[in-house]
């Protein structure tokens, strides 16, 4: 998965289709054994959950970040499954996108929101027996502010803290003094460049990947193989299983084939193709567990491109597609409507808020505009496996309102850096898990980093900041909720669907549980054998 | 004889260059500004205009494919723009991979489609012909990625004998590679034994029909030694050019069948140099390819020429 979907940034190439895409072991055993889309088993909504035996190896398949990956959290090329295993952050998501403790035990703010206070837990070391401390903490987000990092949570955290903000009273409490009121901060905390590191190991932090997690580094090579082994002394107790070993592979088709032969266990972050799960579900050694909601999939307009310049265009294609068939035939319904809202329907703060399908007024809405007949290209490409069937539905349901749309395809490996924010539409996706300050301002705020709309509209900034500032969540909730129908009615985002994340499993596997940038690391294990 | 020599190696050294020249200005004409998709979206303008001094982009192209090629010539590739590692040691190791499966893949392929070949020429029309002959036409048809999918199906999967994909890094000792090696040299295999058997049997066809073979036999030879000692000889030659292109052949070949298994090659060293737009690797593997290209063609029209009698007896022995 890419980076940037991640929320990092470059447009690498993390999923790649290479060749003939879904004539893999998908097409063949299709053929040899008559397995096909009808008739198929329904694919399981979740894992299995089960007493694991005590210890065992999970090998988890991945994608490299790249070459050069790091264990650097904070890095835009940090290898991302380890991260979760060695580091842990002060604060993390929970299930329904709640901030809960993990180094830290509590937190409370002023009245204002603008000093924000972490009471840090005493019992934790890092791996090579140094005891963690408030400065590790400071150290770490001040690493993160660092413009010599570019790391691409700075983006987010740098308007709000400046180095000096940050400060250690005592050994055991952090204080952030912000810039401006955040009622949100501590969800900001929560993103997987936050992870702590310790205090002077910056320089060598990428090889050694010294954390307080519940997993040690034994070895990492990177865009290779690498393995961690239980932390026993872990804060929060110690893992299921003795260790993970981790294994780069770069074909999403040969990291099914590394499954189906039983040489992994688990394929980290690959959304596969309904062909190749239904292959995998048939198979007696694996099987698929889904991450619901787990992505969210878009078609964004570009607001400084014609003919998206214009309001009533944008509009005009809110309103003539049919969402309902979108969602079907791209991806069978396996996720939720999106409502043209990217907040996902599980968060605290989402309202389900829509404009109905109304083709007629789409038309009108263009002739007003001078656009009757509008021809344009959409652009998609092989980089994930939803892109096309997403773009074809979504052109022959524009057609009805008399928008004519070409299906066009372009090369994945520049797909991120030629096609996405320069062409007027074109496909995306991200993962859902960023909490909702973070995802609405760097995503939808004027001149943000990931602004990939370039909708800038200050009502909307104005809305986000007064969200920020107020303290009383009941309150702060129908701010955010009058924020998403602002940006339904008028920003530059379509958004057909959240689709659930296809992860192909091996059937050893038990309390495999991963939602946002959370996996649980502590209870996965293997299968008792019988 | 010795013009001939001569005039075949100018014009592979000409090819060469020209490849060169080709594969310079291709991997200048990939899409994306190489700077920032190297850096990634994170990058500072700043860095971006620092990395494309790095890169000499601001120097006209004749100017830096001159240099590329002068340092080429001493053997230095420059340094991978991903890795930052020297690219001639990188890619020496992912080479050395990539020759195990090309050895096994030629040797293997070779002897197996050179023996049916003969067997499918001597038996013309017969069923071992008529089975040899159908075998290999499916060989022929079939893309090598479906076949290497197929072997993965039957030998991984179906019966777990060996491993559907490589798990170790370019760095993994040979050893370990031993097991990987099989599937992606059968899946190159079949596809380069095709054309083989089909040259091979046609060659023997002609052979076995010719004046000299009947005078052979009538002079009271046995089959085996008319077969052997006089028709073979002659049969194989226009096998080994054949031969020859199916090697040149596996340069491509291996692009695809590595990055199916994850098999840590130069094939697969290629696609990834392409993605992260790593332009000095990637001008090594594609001139090296090239080079492989040429220099299997000239070693076919060589050999053929050694092979053959009636150059042999004008010119003297070369």
């Amino acid at each position: 998965m890419d980076e940037q979907h991640r929320g990092t940034g470059p447009g690498r190439m993390r999923r790649r289709t290479l060749l003939a895409a879904g004539l893999g072991l998908a097409g063949t055993s299709a053929l040899t054994s008559g397995c096909g889309g009808a008739g198929a088993a329904p694919l399981p909504v979740g894992a299995a959950t089960g007493t694991p035996r005590a210890g065992g190896v999970l090998r988890i398949a991945r994608p490299p970040a790249s070459q050069a990956e790091t264990l650097d959290p904070a890095s835009s090329l940090s290898a991302y499954e380890y991260l979760g295993a060695l580091y842990n952050r002060v604060v993390r998501l929970g299930r329904d996108g709640e901030v809960v403790p993990d180094l830290a035990e509590s937190w409370e703010s002023d009245a204002l929101g603008l000093r924000w206070r972490f009471r840090l837990r005493r019992d934790v070391h890092f791996h090579d027996g140094k005891p963690f401390t408030a400065a590790d903490v400071v150290h770490t987000v001040r690493r993160i502010l660092d413009p010599a990092m570019s790391s691409p949570q700075e983006g987010v955290l740098s308007p709000l803290l400046d180095p000096a903000g940050i400060t250690a009273p005592d050994e055991h409490t952090v204080e952030f003094a912000l810039k401006s009121p955040n009622a949100e901060f501590p969800s900001l905390l929560t993103a997987y460049q936050c992870y702590v590191v310790s205090e002077g190991s910056g320089a060598t932090i990428g090889e050694t990947g010294v954390g307080t997690g519940p997993f040690r580094l034994e070895s990492f090579t990177a865009a290779g193989r690498g393995r961690v082994v239980a932390n026993r002394d872990h804060f929060a107790g110690a893992p299921v299983l003795s260790a993970i070993e981790y294994f780069s592979i770069a074909d999403m088709q040969a990291r099914a084939n590394a499954l189906l032969a039983g040489q992994v266990h688990l394929l980290s972050q690959t959304n596969l193709d309904f062909a190749t799960a239904r292959v995998i579900n048939a198979s007696p050694r694996t099987t698929i567990a889904r991450s619901p909601n787990s992505q969210w999939y878009g078609l964004p307009m570009l607001c400084t491109a014609p003919p998206f310049t214009d309001p009533l265009v944008r509009e005009a294609f809110k309103l003539a597609y049919d969402q309902e068939s979108v969602f079907g035939v791209a991806i069978q319904r396996a996720g939720s409507p999106g409502n043209d809202n990217p907040v996902p329907p599980g968060n605290p703060m989402w309202t389900d808020y829509r404009v109905p399908h109304d083709p007629d007024r789409a038309r009108a809405l263009l002739k007003q505009a001078g656009q009757e007949n509008l021809a344009l290209d959409v652009y998609t490409s092989a980089y994930d496996p939803v892109f096309t069937p997403m773009a074809l539905a979504f052109a022959e349901s524009a057609a009805a309102a008399g928008i004519r749309l070409r299906v066009r395809n372009a090369s994945a490996d520049s797909y991120y850096s030629q096609i996405w924010m320069r062409q007027p539409l074109c496909a995306t996706y991200w993962y859902t898990g960023r909490p909702i300050d973070q995802l609405l301002n760097q995503i939808f705020r004027s001149g943000s980093s990931y602004n990939e709309t370039s909708w800038a509209d200050s009502a909307f900034d104005a809305m986000l900041d007064a969200a920020r500032r107020e303290m009383d969540e009941g309150r702060r909730r129908v701010l955010y909720q009058d924020a998403q129908r602002y940006l339904v009615d008028n920003s530059g985002s379509i958004t057909p669907m959240f689709a659930d994340r296809l992860v192909g499993i091996s059937r050893d596997v038990v309390n495999y549980s991963e939602y946002g940038f959370e996996f649980d690391h502590l209870n996965i294990g293997l299968r008792r054998q019988p | 004889m010795l013009t001939f020599v001569l005039s075949r190696l100018g014009s592979a050294v000409l090819t060469i260059v020209l490849s060169s020249l080709m594969v310079f200005f291709a991997v200048q004409a990939l899409p994306g500004d190489v700077a920032s998709q190297v850096l990634g979206r994170d990058a500072t303008p700043e860095a971006v205009a620092a990395m494309r001094e790095q890169l000499h982009l601001d120097q006209p192209a004749w100017q830096r494919y001159l240099s590329w090629v002068g340092s080429a010539l001493h053997g230095d590739f420059g340094t991978s723009l991903v890795s930052g590692d020297p690219v001639a040691a990188d890619l020496g190791l992912h080479l050395r991979n990539t020759a195990l499966i090309a050895v096994v893949t030629i040797v293997v392929a070779i002897t197996v489609s050179l023996a049916l070949g003969v067997i499918a020429g001597l038996y013309r029309d017969r069923w071992p012909d008529l089975a040899i002959s159908w075998l290999s036409l499916i060989g022929m048809s079939i893309p090598e990625f479906v076949v290497a999918t197929l072997l993965v199906l039957v030998f991984s999967v179906t019966v777990p004998l060996l491993p559907a994909v490589v798990l170790d890094g370019p760095n993994a000792t040979v050893a370990d590679l031993l097991p990987a090696i099989w599937l992606p040299a059968a899946a190159l295999g079949v596809v380069m034994a095709a054309y083989i058997v089909r040259m091979a049997r046609t060659s023997v066809i002609d052979v076995m029909a010719t004046d000299f073979v009947t005078t052979a036999t009538l002079k009271g030879l046995g089959r085996w030694r008319v077969v052997t000692r006089h028709a073979l000889p002659s049969a194989l030659l226009p096998t080994l050019n054949v031969i020859a292109m199916n090697i040149a052949w596996l340069v491509g070949g291996v692009v695809v069948v590595e990055n199916v298994f994850n098999y840590p090659g130069a094939g697969k060293l290629m696609l990834e140099s392409v993605y992260s737009r790593d332009l000095p690797m990637l001008q090594a593997i594609a001139l090296l390819g090239a080079c492989v290209y040429v220099v299997c063609n000239l070693a076919a029209d060589l050999a053929a020429m050694a092979l053959n009698p009636k150059l042999r007896t004008r010119g003297g022995r070369a």
